[in-house]
């Protein structure tokens, strides 16, 4: 029955991916942009912008474009079946390696942001629960609505004035390594695994001073819907019976706080996945402040100079390990709960 | 015992004023005063650079002698109470001047999806068909893009301008709301008064709109405050990047980002006063949405 449900819900997700896929790709083409002419320059000769055009392939039908893209047309070269997301038009490398280069840094950053994020929210949201309604609670409550509806990239440049230009404790906001220090060879992609597999253990901890302000930033905004989260399934679970019947057996308070944390954070992993989707386009900001070289900024040169290879590939990307976090968080629920897959 | 200091607590608490309703309301008034006259009563004109380049505010201990010198007329120039930019820009006119943008366009994106999406989620709902399946369908597809990185697509895409701006914010946030609307008229339609609404012989159009709708957009409308600040953040952001309005369009985001090359150098006031304002402005609309839930839809 669990491998059904998984088979179906996979089947779904490639399907939303294929339509996605094309969605983007007539969607970039209908909107009122010139590439070519970006390319050409706008005062070049109509032979130029035919040549160019050509170039890019954007002369042919919109129908062989979209089959090229897709690999279905197997004399025009690969496509995204065969896993290739096209060339640059920028650079002229593959999209493929381009994001596999700053894909990495964003998943690090933003998985660093998570963890630290709940080692603070989870105690947090657990002291406003024990007392709903009193004090502690509604200083976390106007706190976790502050923290999540701030401008993220704002306060990144508030903590580059305060703790690189008067404090001095943090790098400059310029890239995840000092740019005299040579990276690690590059064997997961990964700076901080990539460094301790080297053992150079002066870059790993160079890249962990760097990536103390972003996470920082990201900590402090994601802080405020994991707390607020947290909050309501502890005070939901520590009124259930089950804590009523553990301190009716007398069990000490560390234990049954285990207890409610325990059943207070099943249903926050559904929550977290969405979370972590949103982050991967959500950190674009917050990696252009400290010039980072994610995914996110990868996505603003492109979009900004019209590659329209490289912000196919960007958002499908983006949208399929979303969609895979998702997959597997419902597949965990299913495990745990069995009633999920019928 | 517990019961009756938990009634106490809960009778005194309605007494007492909610000081953070009352924050969230002046923030949010303050903010759509200045759209109405910010521009108009900037000392300054936005778009117009001034000589003086990079210009520090003045401290704090000197404004009450400043401001007096301002009202009696001993001093003859407007300070730059916020100091100037790197263009010469006097920072405060600007931060006034910029609800007018910022506002509008999460109104008018706002107004639009809201419109658009409670339409939309009335029809899925009351008259369910391939027709809406393949609409609920599509709005998956449009909620499964990543929010940030389709707006800049739309806007860089289709030209940088206000327009564009409110249209592509407006297509993103339609989806929520064809949501909320949805399942909100699913529980209202199997509601009694729909029946004897249906029994007086009312065609299934009047019933949906002159008695479903009205009953079912309490959601959207609540959820509208908090989207309304989240529509200033996505403008800010976009301004940010590179994919927003253009200079020298007053704008709290596109002030942020001149003001972040400078910030390195020591230059704290260029960002720090747009970013107060959009801080509390969406923590404004924030406050003001979860009030609003609290009260109507708890």
């Amino acid at each position: 029955m669990l491998l059904r449900y998984v088979i179906g819900r996979l089947l779904v997700g490639v399907t939303q991916l294929l339509v996605l896929t094309i969605a983007v790709f007539f969607l970039i083409r209908l909107l009122p942009a010139d590439p070519v002419s970006r390319f050409v320059g706008l005062n070049s000769s109509d032979e130029a912008y035919a040549q160019a055009e050509r170039n890019l392939g954007l002369d042919r039908p919109i129908g062989t474009q979209l089959a090229h893209y897709l690999g279905l047309a197997p004399d025009e070269g690969s496509g995204l079946l065969q896993g290739d997301l096209g060339t640059s038009w920028v650079t002229g490398s593959p999209v493929v390696s381009e994001i596999g280069q700053t894909l990495p840094l964003t998943l690090e950053l933003i998985t660093l942001s998570f963890l630290f994020a709940f080692l603070i929210a989870v105690p947090v949201g657990m002291l406003a629960a024990l007392r709903p309604g009193g004090k502690a609670d509604k200083a976390v409550f106007v706190y976790s609505l502050f923290a999540g509806s701030q401008p993220e990239f704002w306060w990144g440049i508030l903590f580059v004035y305060v703790f690189f230009f008067v404090l001095g404790v943090a790098p400059p906001p310029l890239g995840i390594l000092s740019p005299l220090t040579t990276a690690p060879p590059a064997t997961t992609g990964f700076i901080l695994v990539d460094s301790l597999i080297a053992g150079n253990v002066s870059a790993f901890f160079e890249a962990l001073h760097h990536f103390m302000l972003p996470v920082g930033t990201l900590v402090f905004i994601l802080s405020g819907p994991i707390v607020k989260m947290v909050r309501q399934n502890m005070v939901r679970a520590l009124q259930s019976d089950f804590v009523l019947y553990a301190r009716c057996a007398g069990l000490p308070r560390r234990v049954i706080a285990f207890y409610a944390l325990r059943a207070a954070m099943a249903p926050a992993m559904t929550l977290i996945g969405i979370l972590y989707g949103f982050m991967l386009g959500g950190a674009v900001l917050v990696e252009s402040v400290f010039a980072l070289g994610g995914i996110g900024q990868y996505a603003i040169r492109s979009i900004l100079a019209f590659d329209y290879p490289a912000i196919q590939g960007v958002v499908l990307v983006i949208t399929a390990i979303s969609l895979l976090i998702y997959l597997l968080l419902d597949i965990a629920h299913a495990f745990i709960d069995p009633r999920v897959a019928y | 015992m517990a019961d009756v200091s938990e009634i106490q607590a809960g009778a005194t608490q309605k007494r007492r004023t909610d000081w953070l309703f009352v924050v969230g309301v002046s923030i949010v008034s303050l903010v759509v005063v200045l759209a109405a006259i910010g521009p108009a009563i900037s000392p300054y004109d936005p778009t117009v650079s001034t000589p003086t380049v990079s210009m520090p505010p003045p401290p704090l201990a000197q404004w009450p002698s400043l401001f007096w010198g301002v009202l009696t007329g001993s001093v003859e120039q407007t300070p730059h109470w916020f100091g100037t930019d790197s263009s010469g820009f006097d920072i405060f006119s600007r931060v006034i001047s910029a609800p007018r943008i910022d506002l509008t366009i999460a109104l008018a994106a706002n107004g639009l999806s809201l419109l658009l999406g409670v339409f939309l989620g009335l029809i899925a709902g009351y008259f369910r068909n391939i027709g809406t399946e393949v609409m609920m369908r599509t709005s998956d597809v449009l909620q499964s893009f990543p929010v940030f990185i389709s707006a800049m697509i739309l806007v860089a895409l289709a030209g940088r301008s206000t327009t564009n701006i409110v249209i592509a914010l407006a297509l993103l946030y339609t989806p929520i709301y064809v949501r909320l609307t949805r399942s909100e008229v699913l529980s209202q339609k199997t509601r009694g008064y729909v029946e004897a609404a249906r029994a007086l012989g009312n065609s299934e159009l009047i019933i949906a709109l002159r008695h479903v709708l009205p009953n079912s957009m309490a959601p959207a409308l609540i959820q509208s405050s908090v989207t309304i600040g989240f529509a200033i953040l996505l403008t800010a952001g976009l301004s940010f990047v590179g994919a927003g309005v253009r200079p020298p369009t007053p704008e709290w985001g596109l002030m942020i980002s001149t003001g972040a090359t400078q910030i390195v150098l020591g230059e704290w006031w260029p960002s720090l006063f747009p970013g107060i304002a959009i801080s509390a402005t969406v923590f404004g609309f924030a406050v003001l949405g979860n009030a609003l839930e609290r009260r109507y839809a708890g």
